[in-house]
């Protein structure tokens, strides 16, 4: 009986006295059940003083507990005239029910009390910054090209990968860009070292040729990924990028098919519709050729990304040429089909108002981790 | 290219057709406009004035007080630096207020004393020319107090097309192409021109001989008594307008004629030209001349030279060579007009870095039936310009060259086909006339006749006819139509599901971020991780010299940012799915073996020694990947130690997961390498444990993989208990694993190592390894009895290891 809680209680010494020894409390027994009211009083008195359930057990212990008033009430019955046995039996009972109850009474006092004490939320505050779990990120990039590559998906395209080390046929000479050829500056090449044959792709359009060879028409493919051109690098120009090439061969297919797919696309880029354009452009693997022009969805009167035109330069696309069909193994008169590029790390800058290209290859995690 | 306003306006009427407006319909029917500016816009802000009176400054020796009637009421006081101001003149004049280039604002001033009321400008202070020698004098007949460009007719606006766009177009180098264009646009006919040859003396021709196909026509007429005197007004203003330095007559002649129809000349001083003559052929190995831009030029027999005899005078259709050239003194020239082969001049020009206007327009295939109308264009206008000169002999025209223009058979219907629009036969043949074809109907549609200036390169397959024909009647005009296809389910895309999966699994609960990187690797980074040596695909024009290699793998470039990262931050994850290439072992020149690979690399400060025990990034890493490889659906993966270890590899703490005994490795977990920290930078503040996985998609898509079944549930509660052992350090986990499922026999569901522990209650050189170890059994309510089975084997299992059990 050594509870500290209970001295800390401020149990009264006295109580201590009345639980030292069943041995002295013979001599006492009828002063003490002579007591029985005045004892159950005070206990009521003591349980009403808990303001914690420490407490309240304390009490309940010094009452009712195994060596408690009660048990030592019960104790000296024995030692009692039979006929007084009886009365002290009942006051010990009455005793020990009138404590229970009082110590219920005043642990539901003592719960509501705490209930309506949490309800005022004291020293809640409401600024505190919560702790943040650290999350990973999948890059911008990523993000851009999977959706294009579901919206696709959905529209009965088939995504296709290709090598980024390409061959001088695939990447320029199938798709009608012929050693010699003009057109060749334009790419900025990067050459892999050996007989020259080998390139860094500089464009995705090589898939272009590598799907007319593996698939049959009619098709529909894209082909997302990363390209090469031997450019000087600044905040608008990187000399690694990425591209998305399409592909569509078909039968009887016209201009008006392909303006039809690329608003249809550009609905599902920018989520609205957007007044498009299409001005001749060249690349020798599509003829006719053209530049796609959409209306800035940025601005009203012009701003910063369309060099105040209200047109910014989408998509370049055409017919396919009837020589790259050949090259794909088809005969141009009984195939047609259109081809188109997006740019994915435009896409993206445009996406986030990203002022530096160099930022998506940067490999900060301060502008990784905004995704 | 840049193309003035108002020299379009020599070849078509331009009435009506503002510059923007003409831009606009260039952009949408034929190139790419990249921008317009109103050529020199000050002089719309500065007027004529005439100095009636010019006395020398009081207080300056340099100055003069010159009187200038501006035409108003009164007249100005301006004091004036130049020494060739006098009496009489038309100058030039900015008025108080008025804002001269480089906000440059002309304020009322007192100058030594004398009060001035404006400057009286050089053509410098104009940023019209460089001349700063003295102010500008004007025409005596411009109108005093008029703008300066109202007075002189010098309105004109620059639109530059983008050269790109031009390409495939050798007939758009010129300003006559572009009105040709502009005609067919706009309904309007082209203005005549007389290609007509002046008259010419009975002298013997100029002896020019062609030994290489590569020149298929060479034309050289000798002209005498020309002089390098300075070009006329209106020359100067045109040149200036595009961007060309007026210098002489002769010069700006060549360079008029060229810019005017796309045809490159040259100027030969013919004093300075053999007897024999002009001979044009391929120059020998190890061959020299030096170019009129002074440089020494080594020549390859790929080039095509213009010699004076046998000695070379110039690069054909790049650049005339010193020893020719046309001096002040000159007075008998040679005018080369020819056509080149346009691979030749590409190829050297691109080899010499010798990018010319000249061998721009070579390059694109010119048409050769030009030369002869250009060198008449050329002799015309000179002898307008100096009636004096005299042509001796009649031109020298040789060459094999034959007329590139032909016919193609244009079926209407296809047009319509092609472009998807119902464009009658009639604005189909009008479009195409307007553009200087010919049309003739015949019984499958018509004839039409390309003209040689398309004939060369742009237009030979009827569906080159179908663009001409879009793009003038507008793309625009052409609504879109909705394609009809089936749509049948794409096919299944394991390799790309892969890639999303593992993307999603680092980037979501591990907690990693995507990063995607240059292909190139930096030689120094591949040095510091000891694969500088290792085979790589090369770049022969990297952009810097050190970057000339294509990674093998993603993890340098994941490396590369490591340092400065960790600056940032005391965790960085970071992963990359990309490609690697390993050269063709067999032949360089085949294209390489591709990789798909995801690497992580996970760098954090160490972890101090109350670290638990697997906390290390090592082990956070190896944990990470296996939970990958079992979500995607991997199975029979084990761990071994990684044979070999990656060249970035800690030698001794590296491993490789592989499912089953001779597959292909799937991932490799190891401890970046203890001496290639430093290197890296992580050192100091920013020393760090790294970790870092390799993993190959590749062998991830042909490893076994789990089906779809589903295991049954427990149908009766299993046991959970905790065992600790104390054994030898120097014995491996697994074999107290191994023991643990030995005890069970078959009933032990798990065993989770939770606790190793070394210290002085488990004694020197021993360690303490505890697990949560769950015994299940699918036939009956395992016991007391059953654990206490369990524990007495596992007990002498343990003791076989040199070990004991430990209490608690
Ligand atoms: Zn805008």
């Amino acid at each position: 009986m050594s509870d500290p809680a209970s001295g800390e209680a401020g149990t009264p010494g006295e109580a201590d006295s009345n639980t030292d020894s069943s041995a002295d409390a013979s001599a006492d027994a009828s002063a003490d059940a002579s007591a029985d009211a005045n004892t159950l009083a005070d206990a009521q008195a003591k349980i009403f003083a808990c303001d914690d359930v420490d407490a309240l057990k304390a009490v309940e212990r010094e009452f009712v507990g195994k060596q408690g008033v009660v048990a030592q009430l019960l104790a000296s019955i024995s030692k009692l005239p039979p006929e007084q046995r009886r009365g002290v039996g009942q006051q010990a009972n009455a005793l020990k029910q009138g404590v229970q109850e009082a110590v219920q009474n005043r642990q539901q006092t003592l719960a509501e009390a705490r209930v309506a004490a949490d309800r005022q939320g004291e020293g809640f505050d409401a600024s505190l910054p919560p702790p943040r779990p650290r999350r990973g990120s999948l890059h911008p990039l990523t993000q851009v090209t999977r959706e294009l590559e579901d919206l696709f998906q959905s529209m009965g395209y088939t995504v296709l990968d290709g090598p980024e080390i390409e061959t001088d046929y695939y990447n320029f000479e199938a798709l009608n860009i012929h050693a010699d050829h003009p057109a060749r500056d334009s790419h900025d090449t990067f050459f892999c070292e050996g007989d020259g044959h080998l390139v860094m792709r500089t464009h995705t359009s090589p898939v272009q040729i590598r799907a007319l060879e593996t698939l049959k028409p009619p098709l529909r493919v894209v082909v997302p990924g990363k390209v090469f051109r031997h450019e000087s690098t600044d905040a608008s120009h990187d000399h690694t990028f990425h591209q998305m090439e399409g592909l569509v061969v078909d039968r009887d297919i016209s201009v008006a098919h392909l303006v039809g797919a690329m608003k249809t696309l550009l609905r599902g880029i920018f989520d609205r519709d957007l007044e498009v354009r299409l001005r001749p452009g060249y690349f020798p693997f599509v003829e006719p050729g053209f530049e796609l022009d959409a209306r800035c969805p940025f601005c009203q009167e012009g701003c910063r990304v369309c060099k105040r035109t209200r047109w910014i330069e989408l998509l370049p696309c055409g017919l396919v040429h009837p020589n790259v069909l050949r090259a794909g193994g088809l005969d141009p008169d009984e195939w047609g089909g259109f081809a188109f590029g997006l740019g994915l790390s435009r896409l993206v800058m445009l996406r986030h108002n990203i002022d530096d290209v160099r930022h998506l290859l940067g490999g900060d995690v301060r502008f990784l981790e905004q995704f | 290219m840049y193309v003035s306003y108002r020299w379009l306006g020599r070849h078509i009427d331009l009435e009506g057709l503002s510059p923007e407006q003409l831009c606009e319909d260039l952009t949408l029917s034929t190139a790419e406009v990249e921008g317009m500016e109103k050529f020199a816009p000050h002089l719309a802000d500065v007027c004529v004035g005439l100095v009636k009176q010019r006395v020398p400054h009081p207080d300056a020796d340099k100055l003069s007080v010159c009187t200038v009637d501006v035409g108003q009421e009164e007249t100005l006081t301006i004091v004036c630096g130049a020494p060739n101001v006098a009496a009489g003149q038309k100058v030039a004049v900015a008025t108080v207020g008025t804002v001269l280039p480089g906000d440059f604002k002309i304020k009322k001033s007192k100058i030594r004393g004398v009060p001035s009321q404006g400057m009286i400008c050089s053509v410098r202070e104009l940023e019209i020319g460089d001349d700063h020698d003295g102010i500008w004098v004007l025409a005596e007949d411009s109108e005093i107090g008029a703008p300066v460009a109202d007075a002189l007719d010098l309105n004109d606006w620059v639109i530059e097309i983008d050269n790109k766009s031009l390409t495939h177009r050798p007939d758009l180098w010129g300003h006559r192409g572009i009105a040709t264009e502009l005609a067919a646009i706009y309904h309007r006919p082209l203005k005549a021109i007389s290609f007509d040859w002046p008259e010419w003396g009975d002298g013997a021709p100029y002896p020019i001989r062609i030994d290489t196909p590569a020149c298929p026509r060479y034309l050289g007429l000798p002209i005498d008594g020309a002089k390098a005197t300075p070009s006329p007004d209106w020359l100067r203003w045109l040149l200036l307008a595009v961007g060309q330095r007026p210098i002489d007559c002769l010069v700006d002649l060549s360079n008029f004629v060229m810019l005017d129809l796309g045809q490159p000349n040259h100027t030969f001083d013919r004093h300075s030209l053999d007897p024999e003559g002009i001979s044009v052929r391929m120059a020998r190995e190890g061959e020299g001349m030096r170019t009129l831009d002074g440089e020494e030029r080594v020549l390859q027999p790929s080039d095509l030279l213009i010699c004076s005899g046998d000695a070379p005078v110039a690069l054909a259709g790049i650049m005339g060579g010193e020893s020719s050239k046309v001096g002040d003194k000159t007075d008998a020239l040679l005018l080369e007009v020819a056509t080149f082969a346009p691979a030749i001049v590409r190829r050297t020009s691109n080899r010499l870095g010798l990018r010319t206007d000249a061998s721009a327009r070579f390059e694109k295939s010119l048409d050769p039936t030009l030369p002869e109308r250009a060198a008449a264009h050329f002799a015309r206008l000179l002898a307008e310009i100096q009636p004096d000169v005299r042509f001796p002999a009649p031109p020298t025209d040789v060459g094999e060259w034959t007329d590139p223009a032909h016919t193609l058979t244009l079926r209407p219907d296809r047009v319509r086909q092609e472009l998807g629009k119902a464009i009658d036969d009639e604005e189909i043949t009008a479009i195409l006339e307007r553009l200087g074809f010919g049309v003739e109907a015949q019984a499958d549609g018509y004839a039409v006749a390309v003209p040689s200036a398309r004939s060369t390169k742009d237009v030979h397959l009827d569906r080159d006819l179908v663009e001409e024909i879009g793009r003038i009647h507008r793309y625009g005009n052409i609504e879109e139509k909705t394609m009809l296809a089936q749509v049948a389910p794409p096919p299944k895309d394991p390799r790309r599901n892969l890639v999303r999966a593992i993307q999603d699994q680092l980037a979501g609960s591990a907690r990693f971020h995507e990063t995607i990187s240059y292909s190139f690797v930096d030689d120094g980074l591949l040095e510091k991780l000891g694969m500088l040596d290792l085979p790589h695909v090369r770049i022969v024009n990297p952009v810097a010299q050190s970057e000339n290699k294509i990674r093998r793998t993603v993890i340098p470039s994941l490396l590369s940012g490591i340092e400065t990262n960790r600056r940032l931050l005391e965790d960085v994850r970071l992963f990359e799915v990309g490609k690697g290439y390993l050269p063709n072992p067999d032949d360089p020149n085949k294209q390489p073996r591709e990789l798909h690979l995801a690497g992580l690399v996970w760098a954090t400060a160490p972890r101090g020694p109350e670290a638990r025990f697997d906390a290390h990034t090592f082990n956070q890493l190896q944990g990470l990947t296996t939970d990958l490889l079992d979500r995607l659906g991997v199975i029979e993966v084990q761990w071994r130690p990684a044979a070999p270890p990656p060249p970035w590899a800690h030698p001794a703490k590296a491993l490789e997961a592989v499912a089953g005994q001779d597959a292909e490795r799937l991932a490799v977990v190891a401890e970046l390498d203890p001496g290639f920290h430093a290197a890296l930078g992580l050192s100091g503040e920013q020393t760090s444990e790294v970790a870092i996985a390799e993993i190959s998609l590749d062998a991830i898509l042909i490893a076994p993989l789990r089906g779809g079944r589903y295991s049954p549930l427990a149908r009766y509660p299993g046991i959970k208990l905790d065992v600790a052992v104390a054994l030898p350090d120097h014995a491996a986990a697994a074999t107290v694993r191994e023991a643990i499922e030995k005890a069970g026999k078959g009933s032990v569901a798990d065993a989770e190592l939770f606790d190793l522990y070394r210290g002085e209650s488990v004694g020197a050189g021993r360690k303490s390894l505890a697990y949560h170890v769950t015994l299940q059994s699918d036939k009956k309510t395992l016991t007391e009895k059953d654990e206490q089975k369990f524990l007495k084997r596992f007990e002498a299992l343990v003791g076989e290891l040199g070990g004991e059990l430990r209490n608690g």
